[in-house]
């Protein structure tokens, strides 16, 4: 098994509290699992735009929607940011 | 007048008291190459905290003073951004916003104030600019510039500040910085936090590399003041940086703060070399950005 600290950023980030800090996955575990595993547990108003960035360890490795196939290691940190164009 | 600081020294003020401006190059768009004008007396008296060890070297400064910027728009983010260039001493700055100020925007918008409520922002923002520093051309249009002109403004300045609203003006602004081959400072932001962007066009990953098609936003969003001023005070850090040679700009990562929990990160962005933006087919290599002394830490 292997650990994984989410991380949510961005718009709407005080809607995000359904959002787990950690998650625990089977070895071998990708990116997308990850992912599926996050957004399977939120619903309604709390779901994350396809055009949120996705990152692990500080690399970028595209959106929710489009994203490069990636395995997880234990310790890595999975961190979600939703889009903010504020001025 | 003298220079108090430890920085610049009152002989270092005298020896370039004789003020002798080189000719410059005629140009449209000031280049970091041609002779660059001495800094007046009072002006390194000015700039005598910025210019030192960890800061600015003298010819950092004549650099800026030798260089031009974009900020669209001037609100709470790039009012501040553009101040903090004001006040550094960047020779030329345009601000882009048009409208007229109303109350809720005087919750961050700092080049505004009760005594100009209701007024066009951009001449009256211009005006508190030029009122503090007198050693810089402030510029203002009044509008947001479409496509076209926000590719001639670009190219008539060193370097762009997207501190828009929305994504299709952000994007416009990025291609407008990548046709002209300057670099772009992206700033961002909503609630009580922000995100920051720095693209050296054809190399680094631009706003379109990461958001591919406008994500949905918007246009009245809450913000706190404070981050505003922030994440335009960064962003002006930024372009301070790029343009004076000093410290290491942050070409190729988004920087986020979220204000809110107390949390940053920075994400390391790839380019996409099939980008519709900034992609090889779409920018000639000839137009690529080199902003010189700009190379990653």
């Amino acid at each position: 098994m292997l650990n994984v600290q989410i991380v949510f950023m961005g718009h709407r980030y005080d809607a995000a509290q359904s959002v787990p800090d950690r998650l625990c996955l089977p070895d071998g575990a990708t990116v997308d699992d990850a992912l599926k595993a996050i957004t399977g547990q939120l619903s309604g108003d709390n779901r994350i735009s396809s055009n949120c960035l996705v990152a692990v360890s500080g690399m970028h490795v595209g959106t929710l929607g489009d994203h490069r196939t990636m395995i997880l290691k234990d310790g890595d940190e999975l961190l979600l940011l939703a889009p903010v164009a504020g001025g | 007048m003298t220079a108090s600081s430890n920085f610049v020294t009152d002989e270092f003020v005298k020896s370039h008291d004789d003020n002798k401006f080189h000719t410059l190059v005629r140009s449209n768009r000031p280049q970091w190459t041609m002779t660059m004008p001495s800094l007046l007396p009072e002006e390194l008296v000015r700039y005598a905290r910025q210019i030192g060890p960890g800061v600015l070297t003298v010819e950092g400064q004549e650099k800026l003073k030798n260089s031009a910027a974009l900020i669209s728009r001037a609100g709470g983010m790039g009012g501040p951004a553009a101040l903090a260039l004001v006040m550094a001493g960047v020779g030329k700055v345009i601000i882009a916003h048009g409208g007229r100020l109303v109350s809720p925007d005087l919750n961050r918008q700092v080049l505004g104030s009760e005594r100009v409520l209701g007024e066009p922002r951009a001449c009256h923002f211009a005006e508190y600019l030029r009122s503090m520093n007198r050693f810089v051309t402030v510029e203002a249009v009044d509008h947001e510039p479409d496509d076209a002109e926000a590719i001639a403004l670009a190219r008539r300045v060193n370097i762009v500040l997207s501190c828009a609203p929305t994504f299709g003006e952000r994007l416009r602004l990025n291609g407008a910085a990548v046709r002209a081959g300057v670099p772009l400072i992206d700033a961002a932001q909503w609630g009580m936090m922000g995100t920051l962007l720095a693209v050296d066009p054809g190399r680094t990953a631009c706003l379109q590399c990461i958001y591919p098609a406008a994500p949905e936003f918007e246009e009245i969003f809450p913000v706190v003041g404070a981050i505003s001023a922030s994440m335009g005070s960064l962003a002006a850090l930024q372009a301070i940086k790029i343009l004076s040679g000093a410290g290491c700009p942050s070409f190729g990562r988004l920087w986020a703060i979220d204000g809110y929990r107390g949390v940053s990160r920075q994400l390391q962005l790839e380019r996409n070399p099939n980008c519709p933006c900034c992609g090889d087919a779409s920018v000639p290599s000839a137009r690529r950005c080199s902003v010189p002394g700009a190379e990653p830490c």
